[in-house]
C-alpha cells in the first residue's frame, strides 16, 4: 500500500469552515420564508396519564391562531419509529412520558402561540407510573404500551462454550452490580425544521436531522406520500451525536403536516427546555457481572446480565443493546460467555442512539471489573490486559476469529502505557493511598479523626481503560453508501455522498479521499447540498461508518473517473501502453514522460472527446453474520482498538475530581483529516469525561430535573487540563486506504478510565456512573427532593 | 419604541417592542443570523456579542437597554471576504466543527485579545470558560487564541 | 422570537430613578444585569410572575464607580462584577470580594451582572453575600424622600426576602477599609471548575496577634438558607491561639449550627462534612 498521499494524512482546512466562522453558515433556524408559521406543542405536566379530553374552544376563534392540529390531520401513519412503529405523532389518548406532545397550534407570532397554550383545558387522568426498570418484566407491571403485552423491548442473549465450567475451573470469582446514568447529547443547536409546501401535494423539509433519508421514509409515512415527493433537504447541523434522528423524524413530521394542511411554510423550533424534555438520551443501565479467573489473572468465564431503560419509546434500543452484547466482555479471549441484554419500556425519557451507542455502559462495568481483577492478583492494570487482551487469531465472545485486520489492542495499550509511564505512576500513587473518611448522616458533627490534614487533601490517580469496537453497523443492518463525482468542463469538480455532514468534518474527509485519487487539490472539489433527491440512500450517518464507508466510495468514484481520465490523457499525449499515468496535485505525469499535463487540460480535451466526466462510486461491507438466538457469529467486519488513559487529582474533602491529563491512543487505520482526527479525539474524550464526572438528567417519577445549562453541566473550556491524541496508523485492507472509524471510540473509554484512576488515588472502588462529588465523597447520588431550580 | 445604536460600526434604528431579547433584535430584525441561540438563560454563549467592547450573553439584554450602545457581531468582525486572524486561525488550528459556537466563541476571544494581547492559556479559558462547546473539546480554540495573540503581537512591533 | 413583555423604563439619573419608584407597585421591578430579570420572565419563574414594568438601571452614573472615602470603600449598587474585578482599589483592599466576583458565571454574566442584583434578590448561593458580610458591608438605600444605611446582615431577611421597601433602591455598597493587618480568604466549591452554582462558599478575615486571634469574622454562603455570619464562632474565637485544635474546634461549631438551621436535608449528608472538613482547610490555609 502506498503511503506517499500527496493530501490524505494532512491537515486541511475544512470547506465549511469560512462559511461558519464569519456566521454566514446556515442552520436550520436561520432559515426564514414569506408567509411563514410557526407551530407550538401542547404537553401536559404529567408522566403518564389518560387524555379524556382536550377543549380548545377558548383559543378556536383567536386571530393568532391559524390552526389547530391534532392526529386527525394526519394523513397516514399516526406512529411512528426507527425501529418499531410506537410513537405517536400527536398523542390524543394517553402519554406516556412528559415530552409527550397532545396537539399543535400553528400562527405568525411564537410568543402569543406559546401564551394560548395555557388557556387550551386538558382533561386528564393521571395513572400510576413505571419509572424503575428493574419493576418493568415483573408480572404484575403496568404496561407502557399494552399491545405489546408486555415491556420487553428487545433480547438479545449470547451463549459461548460453558459458564458453570468455566466457574468451576476458576481459582476466583468476582461478582459486581455497575449502573451508568441517563445522559444527554447536549447538542449546542436545539432542534429545528421548516417543511415548505411544494406544488403538486409535495413538499421539502429543512432542517437540523442528523439522516435525511430516515426523515423522508418517515415524513412519508406520515403524509402517506410516495417517497419521491417528500424531498430533504439537511440544513448546516449544530452538533447532534446521535440525537437529531428520531426527535427530528418526529418534529418533521408534525410541521409537515401542518404545511401541508395550511398550505404555508410551517417552522418549529425547540427551546433548550423543550429540546431536552422530548428529546431522547443515552441509556441508562444497570450491569451486573460474575467473571471467573485463575490465579494468574486468566479469565475463564464472564456472566453478563445487562438492562437498559429505553424508557417510554423502542427507538433504536434493539440495536444500541445488540452493540452491547457483542461488547459486553471487552476485548477479551474468555472462552466461557453468557451475556444476556435487554432493553425495557418504563415512564421515563425515552432513550436512542448517542455516540458510543451501547458501548460506554458495558466498558465503564467491564474496564473497572478488569481494574479489580489487577489489584486481586497483584499485578498492574496493564498487564491483566495483556494476559486477556484479544490478539491475531483470538475468537471474541460472539464466536468471530478476529483475522484480516490489524488487532492492535495489545499495540495501542502499549503505547499508552509507555507514553504515560503509566505503571510506575500506578504503583507510586497505591503507595500513597490514605483512603477517605467515613461520615454518619446521624452524628454529622465530626471527630478529631475526620479532619484531613492539608498536604493528604489532593490525591492523585492514573487509570486506564481500553475497547476493541465493531466499525459500521454490522450486523444491525444493510451497510453500503454511495457518491457521485462529477467534473464540469473548466476542471472543477462536483461531488454529493449520501452520507450527512453532522458538523464532524465528514464532508471534507470525503472531500479529501476524492482529491487523493483523483490527483487534484481540495480546493478544486465542490460538496454539494446534501439532498434526498439528489443521490442514492446510504444508509444513516451513524456507528462511525462516515468515513469507513463514505471515503471508500469517494475513492471508488474517484477511481473510476481517474481511469476515464487517464485513457484521455494517454491519447492526447500518445503515450504507448507500457507508459505509467499518475495525477497528483492538479498535474498528470507519465513515468517515461514526466509532466505531460495540467489537470484542466486533460479534462477539457475529455469534454471535447465526449468523454463521461461523472462516476457514482459505491461501498458495501463485507459479509458479516449473526445467530440471534445463541449470539454467535462475526458481528463486524472489522474492529478499530483504543486506549485512554486518565490523570486526575481528587480533593478527598469535597470528593471533586481534576482531570489533569488524559492521553488517548486510538488505531484509525489511516488518518484522512489530520486536522479533523485530532478535533474527533478532544471531543469524544471531553463528551467521556462529562459522562465520567459531570452530567446526569435525574427525573423525579418521570419529570426531568436538568432541563437547561444551568443544572445539566457539561463540560467547560476549564474542565479538563490536557488532552493527548496519539495515533496508531496500520495496514487495514478495508475502507479507503485503509481508513476506519474514531468518533465513537474516542469518547467511550473516558468514564471507565476516569474511574480506575480515582480508585487508584483512593483506594475505592466505584460502581455508580457518573463520579460526581457525592458519589465520590459517599459512595452515592443525593437527589434534591423537588423539581426547583437551585434548590438547596 | 425607537432604539438607535451603533451596529457593526453603523447607525442603525429600529421600531420595537423594548422587551424584546437582544438576541431576537439582531437575527430577527436586521437578518443576522450569525448570532445563535443554544439555551435563552445566559449559560452557553452561543449568543454572546460584544456591547460597548464587552462580551454580553444578548439573550440576557432587552431592546430597550441597547439604546444608544455599540453592538458588534460576528458579521462585523469580517471585512468583507477578508477573515480576521482569529478566524483564520480557528480554521487553521481545527477549532470549528459544527460551527454553531463559533460566532460566540470569536467574539469571547476578540474581546479578549483587545483587553489583553497576552493571555495565559488560564485567561483564554476563563475567557471562554462562558461558551460551551460539545465538538471540539475547546482544545483548538485555546491553541487558535493563543497562535492569534502571537501574530498580532508581531505585527505590533513591525 | 422571545418578547417578555414589559416596559422599560431607562431613567438617566438617580433623582429620575428614585422617583419613577416613588409611584410604582410591586408589578415594577428593577433591571440591571438580567441575568435574574429576564432569565426568570424567559422561563415564566413565579417571582416576576407579576412584573410589567422594569426600570433600567444600567446607565445611571450615580450607581457606578468603586471609590474610598474617608476610611470607606463605597461601590457602587450597579457596578458589574467584571468592573469590580478589575478595580485596584478591590484588589489590593478586599481581596475576598475580588476572589468570589471572579468566581461568578461567566465572563459574559459578570460583565452585565451587577453587585447589588448579587443580594437583592437574597438567593441562598449569591457568591458575594459571604465576602461582604465579613468585610462588615452596610448597605445604601434611597428612595425618592428618604436615604437610610443599614449592614447586610441585617438587610438579608430571609429566602428570597430582605428589608427593602417599595419605592426604595440600593444605591451603594459601603464597606470600611480593613486594617492593614488583616488576612482572609474566600472559598467556593460548585459542580464544575467553571460557571457553576456554588454548593458552598466560606469567607473569612482574621487578625492574628503572635498567633493570638485579635478578631475574626466568619460566613458562609449556600449551605444555609441565606448567606449568614457565625458571631457564635466568632465570639469564641477571639482572644484564642490559632492551633490546629481550635481549627477542627471551629469547624465542628460551623457543621453544628448549619445543622441547628437546616435540619438534616436531601444534602445534609454531603454538605455538613464539606462544610466542616473545607472550613477547617480554609483556617488552616490562614494559620501562618
Amino acid at each position: 500500500m502506498s503511503k506517499d498521499f500527496s493530501i490524505v494524512g494532512k491537515s486541511v482546512i475544512r470547506e465549511d469552515g469560512f462559511e461558519k466562522i464569519t456566521g454566514r453558515a446556515k442552520f436550520a433556524d436561520d432559515y426564514k420564508f414569506d408567509g411563514m408559521l410557526f407551530s407550538v406543542m401542547l404537553r401536559v405536566p404529567a408522566t403518564h396519564a389518560k387524555i379524556n379530553s382536550v377543549d380548545f374552544s377558548a383559543i378556536q376563534n383567536n386571530p393568532s391562531v391559524a390552526s389547530i392540529i391534532t392526529s386527525q390531520d394526519i394523513p397516514g401513519a399516526k406512529k411512528i419509529g426507527m425501529i418499531k412503529n410506537d410513537q405517536p405523532v400527536f398523542c390524543d389518548e394517553k402519554i406516556v412520558t412528559p415530552g409527550d406532545v397532545l396537539a399543535m397550534i400553528v400562527g405568525e407570532d411564537e410568543t402569543e402561540l406559546r401564551k394560548l397554550l395555557t388557556k387550551i383545558k386538558v382533561d386528564y387522568t393521571s395513572l400510576p407510573t413505571l419509572t424503575d426498570p428493574k419493576k418493568s418484566l415483573d408480572p404484575d407491571a403496568l404496561l407502557i404500551h399494552p399491545e405489546f403485552g408486555s415491556n420487553l423491548i428487545v433480547h438479545h442473549p449470547l451463549r459461548k462454550g460453558n459458564v458453570e465450567k468455566g466457574f468451576a475451573e476458576s481459582d476466583e470469582i468476582l461478582e459486581r452490580v455497575y449502573t451508568t446514568q441517563t445522559i444527554e447529547h447536549a447538542y449546542i443547536e436545539p432542534e429545528a425544521v421548516i417543511a415548505i409546501p411544494l406544488e403538486d401535494g409535495a413538499l421539502k423539509v429543512i432542517g437540523s436531522i442528523q439522516n435525511p433519508f430516515t426523515v423522508r421514509r418517515i415524513v412519508a409515512s406520515v403524509l402517506n406520500l410516495p417517497n419521491e415527493k417528500v424531498q430533504v433537504v439537511q440544513a448546516q447541523l449544530g452538533g447532534s451525536f446521535g440525537g437529531k434522528d428520531d426527535t427530528m423524524c418526529m418534529l418533521s413530521a408534525r410541521a409537515a403536516v401542518a404545511a401541508l394542511k395550511l398550505n404555508r411554510s410551517v417552522k418549529i423550533r425547540y427551546t433548550r427546555d423543550e429540546s431536552i424534555l422530548e428529546s431522547y438520551k443515552r441509556h441508562p443501565y444497570i450491569l451486573k457481572y460474575k467473571v471467573g479467573f485463575s490465579k494468574i489473572g486468566k479469565i475463564n468465564a464472564m456472566k453478563i446480565d445487562l438492562l437498559a431503560d429505553g424508557g417510554a419509546y423502542c427507538s433504536m434500543s434493539p440495536f444500541v443493546t445488540w452493540r452491547s452484547v457483542v461488547q459486553a466482555t471487552g476485548p477479551y479471549e474468555i472462552e466461557n460467555v453468557q451475556t444476556d441484554v435487554r432493553a425495557v419500556y418504563t415512564n421515563n425519557p425515552y432513550t436512542g442512539a448517542m455516540r458510543g451507542f451501547g458501548s460506554p455502559q458495558p466498558i465503564f462495568a467491564q474496564e473497572t471489573l478488569m481494574d479489580e481483577i489487577a489489584l486481586h492478583i497483584g499485578v498492574t492494570p496493564d498487564e491483566i490486559r495483556r494476559r486477556n487482551g484479544l490478539k491475531l487469531g483470538s475468537v471474541t465472545a460472539t464466536g468471530q476469529t478476529l483475522k484480516e485486520h490489524d488487532v492492535n489492542l495489545i499495540p495501542v495499550l502499549n503505547k499508552a502505557v509507555s507514553f504515560t509511564n503509566f505503571a510506575e505512576k500506578w504503583k507510586e500513587n497505591k503507595k500513597n493511598q490514605t483512603g477517605l473518611k467515613e461520615y454518619s448522616f446521624d452524628q454529622p458533627i465530626f471527630k478529631d479523626e475526620q479532619f484531613i490534614s492539608s498536604e493528604k487533601l489532593i490525591k492523585k490517580g492514573i487509570g486506564l481503560a481500553v475497547s476493541f469496537r465493531g466499525c459500521s453497523l454490522g450486523a444491525e443492518g444493510l451497510d453500503q453508501s454511495s457518491c457521485y463525482i462529477s467534473v464540469q468542463p473548466d476542471g472543477k469538480v462536483v461531488m454529493l455522498s449520501g452520507l450527512a455532514e453532522n458538523g464532524q468534518g465528514l464532508r471534507m474527509t470525503l472531500l479529501m479521499a476524492a482529491a487523493e485519487e483523483l490527483g487534484v487539490t481540495a480546493d478544486k472539489i465542490i460538496f454539494l447540498e446534501n439532498d434526498t433527491s439528489k443521490i442514492e440512500d446510504s444508509g444513516p450517518t451513524v456507528a462511525s461508518r462516515g468515513t469507513i464507508m463514505g471515503a471508500a466510495a469517494a475513492k471508488n468514484a474517484a477511481e473510476l473517473l481517474r481511469k476515464q481520465l487517464e485513457k484521455v490523457a494517454r491519447e492526447v499525449s500518445k503515450l504507448d501502453e507500457t507508459d505509467f499515468i499518475s495525477f497528483r496535485e492538479n498535474l498528470v505525469f507519465s513515468r517515461k514522460k514526466g509532466m505531460i499535463a495540467k489537470f484542466d487540460d486533460v479534462i477539457k480535451a475529455a469534454f471535447e472527446n465526449k468523454v463521461e466526466l461523472s462516476a457514482i462510486g459505491r461501498y458495501k461491507s463485507p459479509d458479516v453474520s449473526w445467530d440471534e438466538h445463541t449470539g454467535q457469529g462475526d458481528a463486524y467486519f472489522t474492529y478499530v482498538y483504543g486506549c485512554q488513559v486518565a490523570e486526575v487529582s481528587v480533593n478527598t474533602g469535597t470528593g471533586e475530581v481534576y482531570l489533569n491529563k488524559i492521553t488517548a491512543v486510538h488505531d484509525p487505520g489511516t488518518v484522512i483529516n489530520r486536522l479533523g482526527a485530532i478535533g474527533q479525539v478532544y471531543g469524544g474524550v471531553t463528551q467521556g469525561a462529562g459522562y465520567g464526572i459531570l452530567e446526569e438528567v435525574t427525573n423525579e417519577d418521570g419529570m426531568i430535573r436538568e432541563l437547561n445549562f444551568d443544572q445539566y453541566l457539561i463540560p467547560t473550556a476549564k474542565d479538563i487540563d490536557e488532552i493527548k491524541p496519539l495515533f496508531l496508523e496500520g495496514n487495514e485492507k478495508y475502507g479507503a486506504w485503509g481508513a476506519k472509524s474514531l468518533g465513537e471510540p474516542t469518547l467511550e473509554l473516558g468514564a471507565a478510565a476516569i474511574a480506575n484512576a480515582v480508585c487508584n488515588a483512593l483506594g475505592k472502588r466505584f460502581y455508580n456512573l457518573p463520579l460526581n462529588l457525592e458519589e465520590v465523597l459517599l459512595g452515592r447520588k443525593l437527589r434534591p427532593q423537588d423539581l426547583k431550580r437551585g434548590s438547596l | 419604541m425607537e432604539i438607535k445604536f451603533v451596529l457593526n460600526g453603523k447607525e442603525v434604528a429600529a421600531d420595537i417592542s423594548p422587551s424584546i431579547r437582544l438576541l431576537d433584535l439582531l437575527r430577527e430584525k436586521f437578518e443576522l443570523t450569525g448570532t445563535k441561540e443554544g439555551c435563552g438563560v445566559g449559560e452557553c454563549g452561543a449568543c454572546t456579542v460584544l456591547m460597548n467592547g464587552k462580551a454580553v450573553n444578548s439573550c440576557l439584554v432587552l431592546a430597550a437597554q441597547v439604546n444608544n450602545s455599540e453592538i458588534l457581531t460576528i458579521e462585523g468582525i469580517t471585512n468583507g471576504e477578508e477573515l480576521h486572524p482569529l478566524q483564520k486561525n480557528f480554521l487553521l488550528n481545527g477549532a470549528v466543527q459544527c460551527g454553531f459556537c463559533s460566532p460566540g466563541m470569536v467574539l469571547s476571544s476578540y474581546a479578549l485579545l483587545e483587553e489583553n494581547p497576552n493571555p495565559t492559556d488560564e485567561e483564554i479559558k476563563d475567557a471562554i470558560a462562558g461558551n460551551l462547546c460539545r465538538c471540539t473539546g475547546y482544545k483548538q480554540i485555546i491553541d487558535a487564541v493563543k497562535q492569534t495573540a502571537k501574530e498580532l503581537k508581531v505585527e505590533v512591533k513591525v | 422570537m422571545i418578547d417578555i413583555m414589559c416596559e422599560v423604563l431607562t431613567p438617566k439619573n438617580l433623582a429620575e430613578a428614585l422617583l419613577l419608584l416613588s409611584s410604582a407597585d410591586s408589578t415594577t421591578k428593577i433591571l440591571a444585569g438580567g441575568t435574574d430579570v429576564v432569565v426568570g420572565k424567559t422561563q415564566g419563574s413565579k417571582r416576576f410572575a407579576d412584573a410589567e414594568t422594569l426600570i433600567d438601571i444600567n446607565r445611571i452614573e450615580e450607581l457606578k464607580g468603586i471609590s474610598e472615602k474617608n476610611g470607606m470603600i463605597s461601590i457602587g449598587a450597579a457596578a458589574t462584577f467584571s468592573e469590580i474585578c478589575k478595580s485596584k482599589l478591590v484588589e489590593e483592599k478586599l481581596p475576598l470580594l475580588k476572589k468570589a466576583s471572579n468566581t461568578i458565571g461567566s465572563l459574559q454574566i459578570r460583565n452585565r451582572a451587577t453587585i447589588a442584583g448579587n443580594f437583592v434578590n437574597n438567593a441562598p448561593c449569591a457568591d458575594t453575600v459571604p465576602a461582604l458580610l465579613v468585610y462588615d458591608a452596610s448597605i445604601e438605600i434611597k428612595s425618592q424622600t428618604a436615604t437610610r444605611n443599614v449592614s447586610l446582615q441585617e438587610f438579608l431577611q430571609g429566602p428570597y426576602k430582605t428589608l427593602l421597601q417599595q419605592g426604595e433602591l440600593v444605591t451603594r455598597i459601603l464597606i470600611p477599609v480593613p486594617q492593614q493587618n488583616y488576612a482572609g480568604d474566600f472559598y467556593k466549591l460548585g459542580r464544575r471548575r467553571a460557571v457553576a452554582i456554588s454548593r458552598l462558599t466560606l469567607a473569612v478575615v482574621i487578625q492574628l496577634k503572635e498567633k493570638k486571634i485579635g478578631d475574626i469574622r466568619i460566613a458562609s454562603g449556600a449551605v444555609t438558607p441565606i448567606g449568614t455570619r457565625f458571631p457564635k464562632l466568632e465570639e469564641f474565637a477571639i482572644g484564642q491561639k490559632m492551633t490546629d485544635n481550635l481549627c477542627q474546634e471551629l469547624a465542628k461549631k460551623m457543621g453544628e449550627e448549619v445543622l441547628a438551621v437546616t435540619g438534616l436535608r436531601w444534602s445534609s449528608a454531603y454538605k455538613l462534612p464539606v462544610v466542616q472538613q473545607m472550613f477547617y482547610q480554609l483556617l488552616k490555609g490562614l494559620e501562618r
